[in-house]
């Protein structure tokens, strides 16, 4: 579904992503670990077209999207779930939700994606009207991520879901996630914090200083002893 | 009561002040209102507002003369309107976006939109020449309240304004290019995430900014007159309200423009109309002193 190859990523003068393959398929869930500030959200906003210098090859569906302006990848169905959530923050959570329907795609959907959503996550049903700069940490996480999901979009790409979070909403999180995945989404979740989450996964990379330095699959990764002590805490 | 005929002279003349101020509060509101909004969400100072304020007038002028005044203002403003839309975007796409990726992009908007407006007032002046031009009266006739005249003209003036206001107010609020851009001054990061066309909305914002002082053009030369040159004045205007209702500030954008309208209207009866623009200074330079951020500006 999503093929990354040789990718390199700027900011600025410096490069962040060096020669960067991964590869995605549809139904899948791809957990992306490594340490911070080595290059996992660039690679996540890279695929979004949410940074401005980027080379290499980015294929969705077959398609070549590195050229693409953001608003023609969220139409085709990829939306970035950022780890600093980017809310609107004087906008109820009912507005921002509806923003997250922009896309031509997701329009159609719009009513019964809000519906899906909000069973989702019942704590914003109850605060709709709520302006989104006065929710607490987690509510506005759990806004972001739904707001991801109005987009209607088959692949997600989430950002560090459980930043920031105290542990029973890192549970919260993660059981949500579960069901995002349990309904056929494709999901690429860069996240370290949820040790759960590798049992979630189909695949495995790990990203240190700008390169993937492991990719396989869970029981690859849990026999892989750098990894155990590194990530993985055992 | 009894008032002597002193007393009743100088209070006829105190609301004939409020209603100047009023009205020209109301058509202030609407073009800070446009400014504000531009900079609010492109983050781009336009300093040749105050010559689409002119060109509104002068399209109003040239369709008279065309047409004939067939359908009176209604025809005219169906037909500006759309216009200056038209001028608004097509000037952001060719002109402004292309300076957005460069460094230092606001202070080149700034220089490319000074010259832009140096170049139109110039053209003014060469096509219509260097004489002001007046427009027909919105509404002829006055409603006579005891020994309050109030000219239809300026009712027509401040009910349009406001309507105006409140017009663009609901599309802000109610309609999805609105939400798109109220997601794009709060968030930009966060709207492009949502798949909203940033450049879109830019060059849409300038066109609605275009239309609101266009329209504000229309309404204020049929009062006075079309002035080719006159468009600097009305920029200053507009930025000297912006500035001290706070940057970006919407609201504080309307209290400052009806503030100013009547600091003008009472400067301009108690000292003369030379010193109106003495007095806006002062008042700016008070500000930025006093309450740097503006009235209701943030920090």
């Amino acid at each position: 579904m999503l093929n990354v190859t040789d990718l390199n990523a700027y900011y600025g003068e410096a490069q962040v992503l060096k020669d960067v393959s991964i590869s995605v398929n549809q139904g899948q869930a791809v957990v992306m670990l490594g340490p911070n500030g080595h290059g996992k959200s660039t690679l996540l906003k890279s695929i979004c077209g949410l940074v401005e210098k980027v080379q290499g090859g980015i294929e969705y569906k077959g398609q070549d999207i590195n050229r693409l302006a953001t608003e023609k990848i969220v139409n085709m169905g990829v939306t970035y779930i950022a780890e600093n959530r980017e809310l609107f923050p004087h906008m109820t959570v009912l507005e921002n939700l509806k923003l997250g329907a922009y896309s031509k795609n997701a329009r159609p959907h719009e009513k019964d994606n809000l519906e899906k959503v909000l069973a989702l996550f019942p704590r914003l049903k109850d605060r709709q009207k709520q302006v989104a700069s006065t929710m607490s940490g987690g509510e506005a996480k759990m806004l972001a991520v739904a707001r991801g999901l109005m987009s209607n979009a088959d692949f997600l790409c989430i950002d560090e879901p459980s930043l920031g979070l105290q542990p029973s909403l890192r549970f919260e999180i993660f059981s949500t996630l579960k069901e995002i995945i349990d309904q056929g989404k494709t999901v690429l979740i860069v996240e370290q914090n949820i040790p759960q989450i590798i049992e979630l996964a189909d695949r495995i990379y790990v990203m240190e200083e700008g390169s993937i330095s492991f990719e396989g699959s869970k029981d690859e990764a849990f026999s892989d002893d750098h990894l155990k002590e590194i990530f993985l805490g055992m | 009561m009894n008032l002597s005929e002193d007393t009743i002279l100088l209070l006829l003349e105190l609301t004939d002040v409020i209603i100047s101020g009023l009205t020209n509060g109301s058509v202030y509101a609407l073009m800070a209102v446009g400014l504000t909004l531009v900079y609010g969400v492109t983050k781009a100072f336009n300093f040749a507002y105050g010559s689409f304020f002119n060109l509104g007038g002068y399209c109003a002028w040239l369709m008279i003369l065309a047409t004939g005044f067939v359908g009176g203002y209604f025809s005219i403003f169906i037909a500006v309107i759309p216009l200056m839309f038209a001028v608004g975007y097509g000037l952001e796409k060719a002109m402004v976006a292309p300076l957005r990726k460069r460094a230092d992009w606001e202070n080149k908007v700034m220089m490319l939109t000074l010259g832009l407006s140096l170049f139109m007032d110039n053209l003014y002046v060469a096509v219509f020449g260097g004489r002001v031009k007046s427009l027909p009266t919105i509404l002829d006739g006055a409603l006579t309240i005891g020994e309050v005249i109030l000219n239809y003209q300026d009712i027509m003036i401040f009910f349009m304004s406001i309507s105006g206001i409140l017009f663009f107010g609901w599309i802000l609020n109610n309609t999805r290019t609105g939400m798109a851009v109220q997601a794009v001054a709060q968030n930009p990061e966060g709207a492009k995430i949502v798949g909203i066309p940033e450049k879109h909305i830019f060059a849409s914002t300038f066109a609605i900014s275009t239309v609101m002082v266009g329209f504000s053009g229309i309404l204020l030369s049929q009062k006075y007159f079309i002035s080719p040159m006159s468009g600097g004045g009305i920029m200053i205007k507009s930025w000297v309200i912006t500035a001290f209702g706070g940057m970006g500030s919407i609201r504080g954008g309307l209290y400052a423009a009806f503030i100013i309208g009547m600091l003008e209207a009472f400067v301009g009866w108690q000292f003369g109309m030379s010193y109106t623009m003495i007095a806006l200074f002062v008042l700016l330079l008070t500000t930025l002193v006093v309450r740097p951020q503006g009235l209701m500006g943030k920090g």
